[in-house]
């Protein structure tokens, strides 16, 4: 009997480590708006600041900093650089935040973190004018607005483009009708038509986005406080790709795509069209590239006409923990300024937030296909702007997926989706 | 365990003047300071984590203000909005860990028998069948995610044209496939362990005795490996119920194959409502508790003699 009590405490104990996952999200860390500014010792805070940033994949923003660290060397930049995950990005911050530590004066937030970041106080509001002017894409600042108010500095966007074989095809297709004609080519080449990402993960709910806004339909209202999916527009929307699914025009694997996945399926010349981000354009126009010079881009299609791209990218955001967020607002201001986006465009291969740069010859020579993009960005909608965007993207990417598998019909998935969706937002 | 163990031997020690017992309760006293500091080490990673995470789930979740609301993050895991997905995750956490854990045992017993024979090359044998025990379960889980890829080796070695992590039946295989890849080696570990302690002779006096290899397996091997083979399913049991890695990267929790682990992630990281996830997490500790505590009841599996503790503690516990 005693034995039997031991094993069943060691049974315990073992079992008790478990709970230990709930707890690194702390209780406390949620804090008020009103209480969260810590005292800033330097009363004018100004001095040295710690940028967070994703991992850097293209090698060159110590290049960047060390263009501001040379002009401000009282105010110097260091570069954290976190993991390449996005989920562990945001993991990062969220405990920083939660610390109140201010270890991090700026976070490298994606677009859909902005308004829970801001909603839970851990951001500095940002002055409109300094860092949302005329000059910056109107799609980018939307996405750094929450509640009227600007919290980060909108810094690289991102759009989706329609990547197609300009071999086979001669106009590509600017309606979804017209590109499901174009099925016929991938048939008769005994290719795939179509592919993006549909594994039940953050890309899920970008390309439903997609199909949806195209349609003219919305998940939530403009500021994000009540549901709107409940539509005629968002059901025609998911019915296409359901039917596009159920009729073969998308790779049936394509429902384990993410971005590499369905990249490869294009890359290795065995499917005609693909919706995926602009970066594909490099490894397709590589040398040694099965595609090389047999492929082109343009905006994704829609029900009438073009469509519109979920937008992606990166905003800036200063930490309401930081000592220094004076220089924190500088610094995020000129990130934002025609000397660094050059950088970010012509050494990073990114897309800039600076509309004049899409224009530039000297640019559009680096990456012909800035103005695509631009077409792309300027019809782009944000992801649900709300604090629960993780619960809003879990429930969109759950009953879209369940009408892509055929689990149920359309009708009823977009009905589910309406109900979580409404759970969603009200925690 | 020692902690337990000196625990309980101090206390009738207390009120007797025996000469013997005065040296014990000394040793006794000593034992307990000595471990005093691993108990607060315990209290500090495992006791307080516990505590916290069943306080914070009597609290709401709400951005700002987070009111006291007893038991109802409780019910709407286990009847109001999110039964649901509860439900089907406890499910699939169970039936996961049944089939694998039976698959792990038959190929681990398995496994041990053929690396407890004497031939040539055995040593090379038995490091070989450890490897997948090494490797990490979230590289495993990306080694058998490429495997399984539509285009992947499994694909083309079968000649099937199976997406596999595609569909809900597929899925759970591919999941139980890599689990039962991973830890069917750590059955057989801890079965060889218990194999190598049966004298040679007991085989040799069945062997004159005229008994098969099959008799042989029943009445002896099996009888007496059974405490090792019992320890191995419980270390199983516990780890299979609290899956995450696995279907995390696999499938990411798609078609049906989220497990309790991944909702309670799900909720306490990526969702940050650590109310909600408190209370699934206290739910999970139960079902596991229960589940481990009946095991371990109905066979009567003595752990502790097991993993090789030798105390003097059966003289005096008593």
């Amino acid at each position: 009997m005693r034995t039997t009590q031991r094993i069943a405490m060691v049974a315990a104990g073992t079992a008790a480590v478990l709970a230990l996952a709930s707890c690194s999200s702390d209780a406390s860390g949620d804090a008020d708006p009103s209480d969260g500014s810590p005292a800033a010792e330097d009363a004018e805070g100004v001095g040295p600041i710690t940028f967070a940033s994703g991992k850097d994949l293209t090698g060159a923003m110590p290049q960047l900093i060390e263009m501001w660290n040379e002009m401000h060397p009282e105010q110097e930049v260091t570069f954290l650089e976190l993991s390449a995950s996005p989920d562990d990005q945001r993991t990062s911050f969220v405990q920083d935040f939660q610390a109140q530590s201010g270890n991090y004066d700026v976070v490298w937030g994606d677009v859909v973190w902005t308004s829970e970041f801001a909603a839970r106080g851990w951001l500095e509001p940002l002055d409109a004018e300094a860092v949302a002017g005329d000059d910056i894409l109107p799609a980018a600042v939307e996405s750094a607005t929450y509640d009227g108010q600007v919290w980060a500095a909108p810094f690289m966007t991102n759009a989706a483009l329609l990547f197609y074989r300009s071999d086979l095809i001669d106009t590509p297709p600017t309606t979804w009708a017209e590109l499901r004609e174009d099925c016929a080519i991938a048939e008769e080449n005994d290719m795939q038509c179509y592919a993006g990402q549909f594994a039940q993960y953050e890309g899920l709910t970008v390309n439903a986005a997609e199909a949806i806004t195209s349609a003219g339909g919305a998940f939530l209202s403009e500021d994000g406080a009540s549901v709107a999916v409940d539509s005629p527009e968002a059901r025609e929307g998911l019915q296409n790709l359901v039917d596009m699914f159920d009729e073969g025009q998308i790779d049936p694997a394509a429902i384990t795509f993410q971005e590499q996945e369905s990249a490869n399926a294009f890359l290795d010349g065995s499917t005609l069209f693909l919706r995926n981000w602009p970066y594909v354009y490099t490894a397709a126009s590589e040398e040694g590239s099965e595609i090389a010079g047999k492929f082109d881009m343009t905006v994704l299609p829609g029900i009438d006409g073009p469509g519109s791209s979920s937008l992606g990218g990166i905003n800036l955001g200063v930490s309401a923990f930081s000592e220094n967020k004076q220089t924190a607002k500088d610094w995020v201001e000129w990130m934002q300024s025609d000397e660094a986006q050059r950088v970010l465009v012509s050494v990073m291969n990114q897309a800039s937030v600076r509309t004049d740069l899409y224009t530039d010859p000297e640019m559009v020579e680096v990456s012909p296909y800035l103005p695509n993009l631009q077409e792309s960005l300027m019809n782009a909608v944000p992801r649900p702007r709300t604090p629960n965007y993780n619960a809003v993207s879990l429930a969109i990417q759950q009953n879209a997926y369940a009408a892509l598998q055929g689990d149920v019909s359309v009708d009823e998935a977009i009905t589910t989706m309406a109900a979580d969706l409404e759970l969603a937002i009200a925690e | 365990m020692s902690l337990i163990t000196s625990l309980t031997k101090r206390q009738p020690a207390t009120t007797s003047s025996d000469p013997a017992r005065d040296i014990r309760e000394k040793d006794g006293r000593l034992a307990f300071w000595l471990v005093v500091p691993s108990l607060i080490v315990l209290t500090i990673v495992i006791a307080f984590p516990v505590v916290w995470s069943f306080v914070r789930s009597l609290y709401g979740d709400g951005i700002g203000a987070t009111p006291f609301v007893g038991g109802d993050n409780y019910a709407n895991a286990l009847w109001g909005n999110g039964s649901a997905e509860f439900w089907d995750a406890a499910r699939f956490t169970y039936f996961f860990t049944a089939v694998s854990v039976v698959l792990e045992v038959l190929i681990g017993v398995a496994m041990a028998l053929v690396a407890n024979r004497a031939f040539r090359g055995r040593g090379l044998l038995r490091a070989s069948v450890l490897v997948p025990w090494a490797i990490p379960t979230a590289v495993a889980a990306v080694l058998w995610k490429w495997a399984f890829d539509p285009n992947g080796i499994v694909n083309a070695v079968t000649g099937w044209d199976l997406i596999w992590t595609g569909a809900e039946g597929p899925s759970t295989v591919a999941i139980i496939v890599a689990d039962v890849w991973k830890t069917a080696p750590f059955v057989a570990l801890l079965v060889l362990a218990g194999l190598q302690i049966i004298p040679e002779d007991v085989y040799e006096a069945a062997r004159l005795d005229g008994a098969n290899a099959r008799q042989q397996f029943l009445r002896i091997t099996l009888p007496l490996v059974r405490p090792a083979l019992l320890v191995a399913i419980l270390f199983r049991l516990l780890d299979a119920l609290r899956m995450y890695d696995l279907p995390a990267i696999m499938t990411g929790g798609a078609n049906g194959t989220t497990t309790l682990s991944v909702l309670v992630v799900q909720s306490s990281l990526s969702q940050l409502k650590p109310g909600y996830g408190g209370a699934l997490a206290t739910l999970t500790f139960l079902l596991i508790f229960i589940t481990a505590f009946l095991f371990v009841r109905m066979l009567n599996v003595n752990a502790v003699e097991q993993a090789g503790v030798r105390t003097p503690r059966k003289k005096d516990s008593e």
